[in-house]
């Protein structure tokens, strides 16, 4: 495929110019940079390779388990460390693995893609990664302690109740989730303002990419769904510590509000999950098509229309609760209705791939690998969304082969796709695309043997979360084979691992646009300098990298405003057109928010253990460092960027 | 299209886009959180009316008025639809792209809206509101 230089397209302004960008921008490699540094690029980097970590203890996890259901009554594993492991599996495969992962590539591509220096609030950025990083660890180190949480992933009451679930475990679900919940808000609301404020000029919202389209979308999701499990992780862990009653139905609370509550934010979950997901194949799939996607406009509706009607879908998770019928068709006809936004994505990249000439490379075929597994999860969702189906089917094997296909299809094949994809920008060198053929076909493989048997045994009547079962039930034989996938599937993600670092160790250097794609990442350095772009770019049509009037815009001549060496600067723009509207001045690095991220932690511990002292002083640490985070800096307004 | 147009004009212009954009997911919205709530707390209460008005007519208005909000909205999508042609060449300084993008992400919400609405009223058409 066509691959370019920024040389090549007459990237650059003068060499004064760019020597007092780098002054500015590039952060000396020392120890204290390394914590504090704020770099959209870097962060970036370590949400991608944290997710990784905590996918791969989730993944070991998901082995023993399949290991301990190899065979009937096998003793790998107790009941009471199944129920810890399933648990940790989902939740954190959920929480910790997929949307930190797609908010890693966010965080590396979105100011990227829309031509700007950074995200909008950069030390926010850095103390959502501690944040997180934070959490996980708090969550994970449950698990060596024997008290990890172990009421599934959604933790229904009465289930997880003090009398009934007495000990650590659930607290340390309630509150890692409160505590990982403050870096997810600050990340939406980061994305948000970015793409919103900081498009490079002429990016109107008919010319942003379909990933940041989708990782905007993700981001209004997060912050009208997560308050909610906010709310309700808050009151379980008040009635598991402080004797309230939300739950108790025999003291005036209410049982279902737990599952009402929950899903209201599980369902856009889901979506919150993979529409960044389907955000990468829109931009990986028509780069491998040669031509742009098909239904731009479509494409862009269906994710507005996903994000919006996800949240009148809820019940459709509780179509065993005894609720009234009537109740059920209201959700009944969201649920369905929501397959057809939904089903527009996958024709329009069905019809990119009719009308453009495909080139079979590593990402393309994990591309392929999603399309295929996402629309049997699909179909086997629609299954659900008939009533007297998903009775029957309820808590089965079925219903875990159904959100295998969907998540592992849905997040992991495209999160794949993009690595492979992003790598040589991300690193600056390429891969060996014969690992990578390798790799996908083991994975490919390994989890459609893995997850297909277990709709066959679901419709046996196999439940979910047992730790163990009776043999000549009809279920040994596809429990082997479900466990011989698993084992595949592992060498083939040990081969991804093995290739990226094979990549970063010996990979030949990446020329800046080694596919040929059509937005602006591709127009800068691989790896992108610290400024990322030398001229800001001034966007005229879409498919900005293949248009010679935006490539022109970035050579010699190129405004001085757009250029804006004279400080650590960047560019804002009107939220709608994308008008320049003023420069603004960008913070440096700093230590404030790994401060506050630690006091955080601190304060999550000191709630767990019942310190309340500690809890309390760590509390007014986070506070005090918001504050001289926050106080205004003695500055000249213009260096404030009150003019321009 | 936008050039010339007074403050008060592009202010009205603006609200009827995103009326035309939002309006009907708006109206579903309220659909779909009256019409549940109103069939739950009455039967979980044991009632068949609201407060003297009986269920089921409870429920249709729950229908009917936000349906007639989404046709409005949807009306609006398509007018907008029509009359902002989207810009071709160097549109840097004009909005018109965007703005027919925005009224065609509005008319298929719109429809989509009117659709669910609709679908729900079948549901209260053919089933008891209490029947468990
Ligand atoms: C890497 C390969 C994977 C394997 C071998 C695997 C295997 C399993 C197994 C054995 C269970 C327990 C089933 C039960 O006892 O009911 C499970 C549950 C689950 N898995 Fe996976 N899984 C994998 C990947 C994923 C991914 C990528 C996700 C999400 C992004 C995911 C999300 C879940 C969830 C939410 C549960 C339910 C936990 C619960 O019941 O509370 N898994 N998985």
């Amino acid at each position: 495929m066509s691959s370019s230089t920024a040389a090549e397209r007459g990237t650059g302004p003068d060499p004064a110019a760019m020597a007092a960008l780098d002054s500015h921008w590039a952060a000396a490699p020392t120890l204290r940079n390394w914590f504090a540094t704020v770099d959209h690029k870097r962060i970036g980097r370590r949400y991608l390779v944290t997710a990784a970590l905590f996918f791969g203890f989730a993944g070991a996890s998901a082995l023993a388990m399949r290991t301990q259901l190899a065979g009937p009554e096998a003793g790998v594993l107790s009941a009471r460390e199944y129920n810890q492991l399933f648990t940790m599996h989902g939740t954190a495969m959920i929480f910790l693995f997929s949307t930190p992962m797609l908010f890693g590539f966010g965080n590396f591509l979105v100011p990227l893609m829309i031509g700007t220096r950074d995200m909008a609030f950069p030390r926010l950025n850095a103390f959502g990664y501690w944040v997180f990083l934070f959490a996980g660890l708090f969550m994970w180190a449950s698990v060596p302690a024997g008290a990890a949480p172990n009421g599934g992933w959604f933790a229904y009451v009465p289930l997880t109740d003090e009398r009934h679930t007495p000990g650590l475990h659930l607290d340390v679900y309630t509150l890692g989730l409160l505590f990982l919940g403050i870096s997810t808000t600050a990340g939406a609301i980061n994305f948000i303002v970015t793409a919103l404020k900081l498009r490079a000029p002429g990016m109107s919202l008919n010319r942003v990419p379909i990933f940041v389209w989708a990782i905007v979308a993700t981001a209004f999701m997060v912050l009208f769904a997560l308050p909610v499990l906010n709310l309700d992780n808050a009151l379980l862990f008040l009635d598991r510590r402080f004797d309230t009653r939300f739950f108790e139905p025999e003291r005036g609370g209410n049982v279902l509000l737990w599952q009402h509550l929950f899903w209201i934010f599980g369902h856009p979950d889901v979506y919150i999950i993979v529409m960044p997901a389907l955000g990468i194949v829109s931009a990986v799939l028509p780069v491998f098509c040669r031509r742009g996607i098909v239904g731009y406009p479509l494409v862009v509706f269906s994710i507005v229309a996903i994000a919006i009607i996800s949240f009148g879908v809820w019940v459709h998770h509780m179509f065993a609760t005894g609720l009234p019928q009537l109740s059920y068709g209201f959700f009944s006809a969201a649920s369905t209705v929501i397959t057809i936004p939904s089903g527009l994505q996958i024709f329009a990249w069905l019809a990119t791939m009719l009308f453009g000439r495909i080139v079979l490379s590593v990402p393309f075929l994990f591309v392929v690998g999603f399309l295929v597994t996402f629309v049997i999860g699909g179909f086997t969702g629609v299954m659900f969304a008939l009533t007297a189906f998903d009775q029957q089917t309820t808590d089965t094997y079925f219903v875990v082969a159904h959100f295998h296909y969907v998540l592992f299809g849905g997040a992991v094949f495209p999160i794949l796709a993009g690595i492979y994809y992003w790598l040589p920008k991300i690193t600056g060198r390429m891969f060996d695309a014969r690992l990578g053929r390798w790799a996908f076909w083991l994975v490919f493989l390994g989890m459609n043997l893995t997850f297909f048997p277990m709709h066959v045994s679901g419709l046996l009547g196999m439940p979910r979360r047992v730790y163990t079962y009776s043999g000549g039930l009809g279920w040994d034989a596809l429990n082997v084979l479900a466990t011989v996938g698993a084992y595949v599937l592992a060498v083939g993600l040990l081969l991804v691992a093995i290739g990226v670092v094979h990549a970063l160790r010996r990979g030949d250097p990446a020329p800046d646009d080694p596919w040929g794609g059509d937005s602006l990442e591709w127009a800068t350095s691989s790896p992108p300098k610290p400024y990322n772009f030398a001229v800001i770019p001034r966007v005229r049509s879409l498919h900005p990298v293949w248009d010679p009037a935006t490539a022109e815009s970035t050579g010699p001549g190129a405004d001085e405003d757009r250029i804006l060496a004279e400080g650590r600067r960047t560019l804002f723009t009107s939220e709608f057109d994308g008008r320049p509207e003023r420069a603004v001045e960008m913070p440096e690095e700093t230590l404030k928010p790994l401060v506050a991220a630690v006091g955080l932690l601190v304060l999550f511990l000191g709630l767990l253990f019942a310190w309340y002292w500690i809890a309390a002083g760590s509390g007014a640490l986070v506070a005090g460092t918001l504050a001289t985070w926050l106080w205004p800096p003695h500055r000249a307004p213009e260096e404030a960027g009150m003019t321009t | 299209m936008s050039e010339r147009l007074s403050p008060r004009a592009a202010l009205v212009g603006g609200l009827l886009l995103w009326f035309a954009v939002l309006g009907g997911v708006s109206a579903w919205a309220v659909h779909a959180l009256a019409a549940w709530s109103i069939d739950e707390l009455a039967c979980e209460a044991g009632h068949d009316n609201l407060a003297g008005f009986p269920l089921t007519g409870a429920i249709a208005l729950a229908v009917l008025l936000p349906a007639a909000g989404a046709a409005a909205a949807l009306a609006a999508s398509v007018l907008a639809w029509r009359r902002v042609r989207p810009n071709h060449g160097d549109g840097d300084e004009r909005s018109t792209g965007r703005a027919h993008l925005l009224a065609f992400v509005g008319l298929w919400l719109n429809t989509l809206a009117l659709a669910m609405i609709a679908l729900g009223g079948v549901a209260a058409l053919v089933l008891p509101p209490c029947q468990r």
